[in-house]
């Protein structure tokens, strides 16, 4: 464990001095996952549909912001270790209930991904007595170039982000249907 | 000799003006699931897959319609398509990231990008291997050839510029400065203008390449991937946005925003300049755009992550 972190610490230093912001490895990945919750779509839409409050999901324990639900608007998510993560919202369309946004920072320590935009949308079941709540990603791997090293591969983006939406559906579905 | 090309050219203007022997097709890489698939225009129907490793992104058909050659940025490969047969007949070992690929119009040279090392391979399709190495600017992706062969531009994405390159000499002899990670270039059937996709400023850069500078901007929406050319105007795929932007040519107007499917990229129009063909990322579909209507006539379902970067009609 102590070597993996090392050498993700070598490459992170490698990244930053090559500016990390824009350069991308060459096959973008998509993760698309859902959950059916029992209750009304607007009921779900109520507890996601605002840009500035992320706490629903699981790691995060601040959510601070400009703009609301502005296109454009801007948020920083602070989990529990402190680490942040700044995102921008893109679209946003209520009767639609979905919105798109970006992340613009996060370290490839907390999140193993770059140039990320995720959607998040509401729809009613299929039998039309509850939702459906689906989150999807598109993003590249932490690591720019070519030969990747493990934990920076196109499989532990994938797993990485898999993972942290499936936590986040699930902790709405729980948080949603117990009323809280 | 002289006769023989003569002849070739005739036989080939000839078959352009009177109707190709085959119907036209798109060639679309699907990334995610490794693989090609083939739609035939007319029926609107995939009519083969055909695998491919590496995570095939780039695709250039040959302007006699008889080969593809694909980019595997992850095999660090290129791969010969045999068109007609639909099979794959060859792969080349270039090494880096290939990404973008061009064919010159004569079909002796294809030029691949090489997404790491600021440098553009030539290609000697005869005899399989890399012939030469061409510098460029940082991460180039998007390569087109002028219709008369004599020059190739390299959209260099990190340099936020593009190469103009002497296919003669195979050295570059401008860089022009466009606007932020400009990632398609295409050049117009003249060979005068060119326009690039800037990922990163949400615009296109309009380019006259005997200039040699950019003349012109044009707004799109979000993320911009790649240009199409038809009925004087300008067809833009907006990756974030989901739509295909569309301007005139003439005067850089805004005409129409259209949508399309989730995340398109590749982007490419029909030979006889009446449908847009789109590669939707997201969706795993292309959608067909009438080029005069300005609408979505058709959506046909392709593989996994379909990227379609590059010419990857067969006309």
């Amino acid at each position: 464990m102590r070597t993996t972190l090392a050498s993700v610490g070598a490459v992170v230093t490698a990244l930053a001095v090559m500016g990390i912001a824009w350069a991308h490895g060459p096959t973008r990945q998509k993760v698309r996952e859902s959950i059916e919750i029992n209750a009304p779509p607007a009921k779900v839409w109520a507890v996601i549909g605002n840009f500035q409050d992320m706490s629903w999901l699981p790691p995060v324990t601040k959510t601070e912001g400009d703009k609301g639900n502005a296109i454009e608007a801007t948020r920083r998510l602070t989990l529990a270790d402190g680490a942040t993560v700044d995102e921008e919202l893109y679209k946003f369309d209520a009767d639609k209930m979905t919105y798109s946004y970006r992340i613009t920072a996060v370290d490839v320590k907390v999140l193993p991904i770059t140039n990320d935009s995720s959607t998040l949308t509401v729809t009613p079941s299929a039998d039309g007595k509850g939702s459906s709540l689906e989150w999807a990603g598109a993003f590249y791997r932490g690591f720019p170039n070519n030969d990747p090293p493990p934990e920076l591969s196109d499989e532990a983006a994938v797993k990485a982000v898999s993972g942290l939406y499936r936590a986040g559906l699930d902790a709405l579905k729980k948080k949603i249907e117990s009323g809280s | 000799m002289r006769a023989l090309v003569l002849a070739a050219l005739v036989a080939s203007i000839g078959a352009a003006m009177t109707g190709r022997g085959w119907a036209e097709e798109a060639f679309v890489t699907n990334q995610l699931s490794n693989n090609l698939t083939v739609v035939d225009l007319a029926t609107a129907r995939p009519v083969a897959t055909i695998a491919i490793d590496g995570k095939p992104a780039g695709v250039a058909v040959t302007p006699d319609g008889r080969f593809a050659y694909v980019t595997s940025p992850d095999a660090k490969a290129l791969t010969v398509v045999d068109a007609v047969a639909r099979r794959v007949i060859g792969r080349i070992d270039v090494g880096g990231g290939p990404l973008g690929v061009a064919v010159a119009p004569d079909g002796a040279a294809v030029y691949v990008a090489d997404w790491y090392a600021a440098a553009v391979r030539v290609i000697d399709p005869k005899v399989q291997r890399v012939i030469a190495d061409i510098a460029v600017g940082a991460s180039p992706s998007g390569l087109a050839v002028t219709s008369d062969g004599r020059l190739l531009l390299s959209a260099d994405r990190d340099a936020d510029s593009v190469s103009v390159i002497d296919t003669a000499t195979r050295e570059r002899r401008a860089t022009i400065k466009v606007g932020t990670r400009p990632f398609g270039v295409t050049i117009d059937a003249e060979g005068r203008r060119a326009y690039t996709a800037n990922v990163g400023s949400n615009d296109v850069s309009v380019i006259d390449i005997a200039e040699a500078r950019e003349i012109g901007r044009v707004k799109t929406g979000l993320r911009p991937y790649a240009v199409a050319l038809a009925q004087g105007r300008g067809f833009v795929t907006d990756q974030y946005d989901g739509t295909v932007t569309v301007f005139d040519l003439l005067t850089l107007a805004p005409v129409k925003r259209i949508n399309v499917g989730d995340y398109p990229e590749g982007i490419a129009a029909t030979a006889d300049g009446r449908q847009i063909i789109v590669a939707n990322w997201e969706s795993n579909s292309i959608s067909v755009i009438d080029a005069v209507e300005l609408k979505v006539t058709g959506e046909i379902k392709v593989g996994d992550g379909p990227r379609a970067f590059g010419a990857f009609l067969r006309r």
